[in-house]
């Protein structure tokens, strides 16, 4: 199986802090990764930095190949990677309508497909179609930036914390859908929702202190209940 | 070793000032002795704007309206009562007064603003200033303006020019202990880090407006100065343009040093003088302030540390050839 | 009767004009943060070369034109020069504007000399109509259309059109919009020059509505431009419109009852909104 994407020995400083400190992991074609670590670990920076909006000072990020960390933000998401961030990024003052309209680079078939399939996945979505994105619950805002995220063809989704403050039915819900999509597209997912993570996940990196210090398959972390306690603090 | 540094300093600042006490009696030139005192003057008013800019990082739009209250204060005084030093000496705790209440509500009201809004928000309040100042006729004449007398021992040139000297070094060494106070530090935190320092739990708002307070009274006191000098006080105090050369000398001589406010004044205040002679020569340098908006913006893009700063950078810099340079970047997150 | 219509004209007439400054500088502000204070240099500068090409061709629409362009070609140079190098930076911005604000206007003196320049009214657009009685002059008239075909134009273009739409988002939230694979940068240069032709358009009706213009005639309106801007809410295109024509209005009655009053009241109003309620009286965004 091909390689997607690529970090090598990634740092990436915010203002005077060093938040990462030497990530490195590869993202196989067509699986879910999971990353995995406590609050502050440096997950949501790891995805910010391969999105361009943080930059790495050291290491290298690839995808497909291609050296993409001094890119802009908006040359990296051209190239095929969706960014689902932690506060979902609605555009509050847009319609639901607008705000996935914004996202569509060229409207065609494809597009007009995938939007369905999407909206089929999540028919909240159309039932609000003409209101506003600030006035979504938590859960239809989650699901509308996946489905921003979604609808242009892109190669690969970086999703942050989907479960974070849902309702379990609802968490439930959107993870029917990632695990739906992945068929479709390669995910990287942020998550602290074990049992979400290790339902959908393929495989895991743990990030502790700015660095992975751990990784495997799925099937590995749910047995390895040391691990667990020692760098998410769960059993 | 930075003490040693700064007594070096300290005794070049000392040589300096004695040099131009004992200047008017060696060297007999009232033109020079004028604009030296102007020169101080403005060197007071641009140290003042130095301690909101370079030591708080507030950028006001306003200060003419300090400066102009003084300037107006001492004026109405002298005018109205008699042109004696007990006036005088009223007029001066009247404008101390008058420009701390002012700074002091104008603080209170803008302060808690962002920096846009702050600084549209000073460019109004001086603005309701100079309209008063045009309006308020039977007190300030309107845009003519009034001359007046002033007390004898503000008649002589040469002394005037001393009380100026002592004015600026006395503020300057007044302000240097200021900024080197804990207060003071905390300040320069505020300008560093405005969050972090309010999440110390130090109260932002309220060493912002002490900044402003301080800062206000010295603008009176560079504007009681100025009136004097001229003996004669109109509108044109209250203007955007004194705002503009305290920003300019404040600038170019170097933001958060307090001696490049000086030497700012000197060079804006020296070139003004030669450069309006040179306007007989050729027109374009009647527009001599263009070349002072050119290198102001330069000077805000390329060496936001003005010309003190630079030097210090660079001399810091050759000492510490090989430690590895802090690059400061500036994180852009939406709020 | 005679009087409050006229007044109200002239208080629409100068609302549009200051709207037409405060458009810009409130989309500028609500997408790039940057509070432009070198917009009334813009301004000038439309004043000056379009009535300069007005007086040398003889024609009001290839000054109007011309005035456009200048405004537009200041505004992509002022970008990419001014505000790009200091991009984040409050402080610099807020300082690095205003510095150029004082070199536009004294360029103006420089290139035009110092003293003021006067402007006529094309003579289509000069002169009145009677209507009931009423003497409604008709150069007036011509700025009120103008500035309401330029609002409309304009929230056609946001309402109904991609690149408005991505100026919306943008005006919410920067960082999604660039990772949805929009280059910013490009749009924010297209919304300055587009500010800045808005602004030396304003510039150049000023002209012929005062009869002459003067280089100092940029701080004026940026001032009360500034004004409106706080009012109608940093960052809402709508909101300017309200706060000018609110703004040009009270100016114009005030001028009339009270003269001494007018500009005070005008800063007065700007202070107790950005204290009282900085999100501005017609602003939903904080």
């Amino acid at each position: 199986m091909s390689t997607l994407l690529k970090l090598d020995h990634v740092e990436t400083f915010i203002g005077q802090y060093h938040i990462l400190q030497g990530v490195t992991f590869e993202v196989p074609k067509g699986e879910v990764t999971v990353l995995l670590g406590r609050n502050g670990a440096g997950k949501t920076t790891t995805l910010r930095t391969i999105m361009g909006l943080n930059h790495a000072s050291k290491g290298s990020v690839s995808f497909k190949g291609e050296e993409i960390k001094d890119l802009p933000t908006y040359t990296i998401a051209n190239k095929g990677i969706g960014y689902v961030p932690e506060d979902q990024g609605i555009f509050a003052g847009l319609t639901v309508e607008e705000n996935i309209k914004v996202a569509i680079k060229k409207e065609n078939e494809e597009t007009h497909e995938r939007l369905d399939w999407i909206l089929n996945l999540f028919p909240d979505l159309k039932k609000f179609w003409k209101k506003p994105g600030g006035l979504l619950s938590g859960g239809q805002k989650q699901m509308l930036s996946i489905a921003r995220a979604y609808v242009n063809e892109n190669e690969l989704l970086l999703i942050d914390e989907p479960s974070k403050g849902l309702a379990p039915i609802i968490v439930e819900k959107v993870m029917e859908s990632i695990q739906q999509m992945k068929d479709k597209t390669t995910i990287i997912l942020v998550e602290q929702n074990f049992m979400m993570a290790s339902t959908i996940g393929d495989s895991f990196y743990i990030i502790d202190d700015g660095r992975t210090v751990s990784n495997g398959s799925m099937n590995v972390l749910r047995e390895d209940e040391e691990m667990r306690r020692k760098y998410l603090g769960i059993a | 070793m930075t003490r040693i540094l700064s007594n070096r300093m300290n005794i070049l600042y000392l040589m300096i000032a004695a040099f131009l006490a004992v200047l008017p009696f060696v060297y007999d030139s009232r033109s020079l002795l004028i604009l030296l005192s102007q020169v101080f003057i403005f060197a007071v008013l641009a140290m003042s704007y130095d301690i909101l800019l370079g030591y708080t990082g507030i950028v006001s739009f306003g200060h003419a309206m300090f400066f102009g209250i003084g300037a107006y204060t001492v004026g109405v005084f002298m005018k109205r009562f008699e042109p004696e030093t007990s006036y005088f000496l009223l007029a001066v705790v009247v404008t101390i007064v008058l420009t701390a209440v002012v700074s002091y509500i104008v603080g209170l009201l803008t302060l808690r603003l962002k920096s846009h809004f702050y600084a549209m928000l000073t460019l109004a309040f001086a603005g309701l200033f100079l309209v008063l100042a045009e309006k308020w006729r039977t007190v300030t004449y309107g845009n003519d303006g009034f001359t007046f007398r002033v007390p004898e021992f503000l008649r002589d040139r040469t002394d005037f020019y001393l009380i100026c000297l002592a004015s600026m070094v006395v503020v300057f060494i007044l302000l240097k202990r200021f900024t080197n106070s804990p207060l003071g530090k905390v300040l320069q935190a505020i300008r560093e880090n405005e969050q972090r320092t309010e999440s110390l739990g130090y109260s932002v708002l309220q060493y912002k407006i002490i900044a402003s307070v301080v800062s206000g009274v010295l603008a009176g006191i560079a504007g009681i100065l100025y009136a004097v000098s001229l003996r004669f006080v109109n509108t044109s105090v209250f203007t955007m343009d004194i705002t503009l050369d305290a920003l300019l000398m404040t600038i170019i001589g170097g933001v958060g040093t307090l001696v490049g406010a000086i030497i700012g004044a000197g060079i804006i205040e020296f070139s003004h003088h030669w450069l309006t002679e040179l306007a007989k020569v050729h027109w374009i340098f009647e527009r001599w302030i263009i070349f002072f908006g050119i290198i102001y913006i330069l000077v805000v893009m390329f060496f936001p540390m003005g010309i003190v700063g630079s030097l210090k950078k660079l001399k810091f810099s050759r000492k510490k050839k090989d430690s590895v340079p802090v690059k400061s970047e500036t994180v852009s997150q939406g709020d | 009767m005679d009087v409050l219509i006229n007044l109200s004209l002239n208080g629409l007439a100068t609302g549009m004009l200051i709207f037409l400054l405060a458009a810009g500088l409130t989309l500028i502000f609500g997408l790039m943060d940057v509070l432009n204070f070198a917009h009334g240099g813009l301004f000038a500068w439309g004043a000056y070369s379009g009535i300069w090409i007005y007086t040398a061709t003889g024609s009001f629409l290839v000054g109007i034109i011309g005035a456009i362009l200048t405004g537009m070609l200041l505004g992509i140079l002022t970008e990419r020069w001014i505000i790009k190098p200091v991009y984040g930076n409050h402080v610099q911005q807020i300082l690095i504007t205003l510095g150029l604000m004082l070199v536009l206007s004294e360029m103006l003196k420089v290139v035009w000399g110092p003293n003021q320049i006067s402007a006529s009214t094309p003579s289509y657009l000069s002169g009145s109509w009677e209507v009931g009685g009423v003497i409604i002059i008709k150069y007036r008239v011509f700025i009120i259309a103008v500035g309401l075909a330029v609002f409309l134009a304009v929230q056609y273009v946001l309402k109904k059109t991609k690149i408005g739409l991505v100026v919306r988002a943008g005006v919410m939230n920067k960082e999604m919009v660039q990772s949805l694979g929009i280059n910013i940068q490009k749009v924010f240069m297209l919304v300055f020059m587009i500010g800045a032709g808005m602004a030396a358009l304003g510039g150049m009706l000023l002209g012929p509505y005062s009869g002459v213009i003067h280089a100092d005639m940029g701080m004026e309106f940026a001032i009360l431009a500034f004004i409106v801007v706080v009012i109608g809410g940093m960052g809402s295109f709508s909101g300017s419109v309200m706060a000018a024509i609110l703004v040009g209005l009270s100016g114009s009655f005030m001028a009339y009852y009270v003269p001494d009053l007018a500009l005070a009241a005008n800063m007065l109003l700007m202070a107790v909104v950005l204290i009282f309620r900085p999100q501005g009286l017609f602003g939903a965004k904080g």
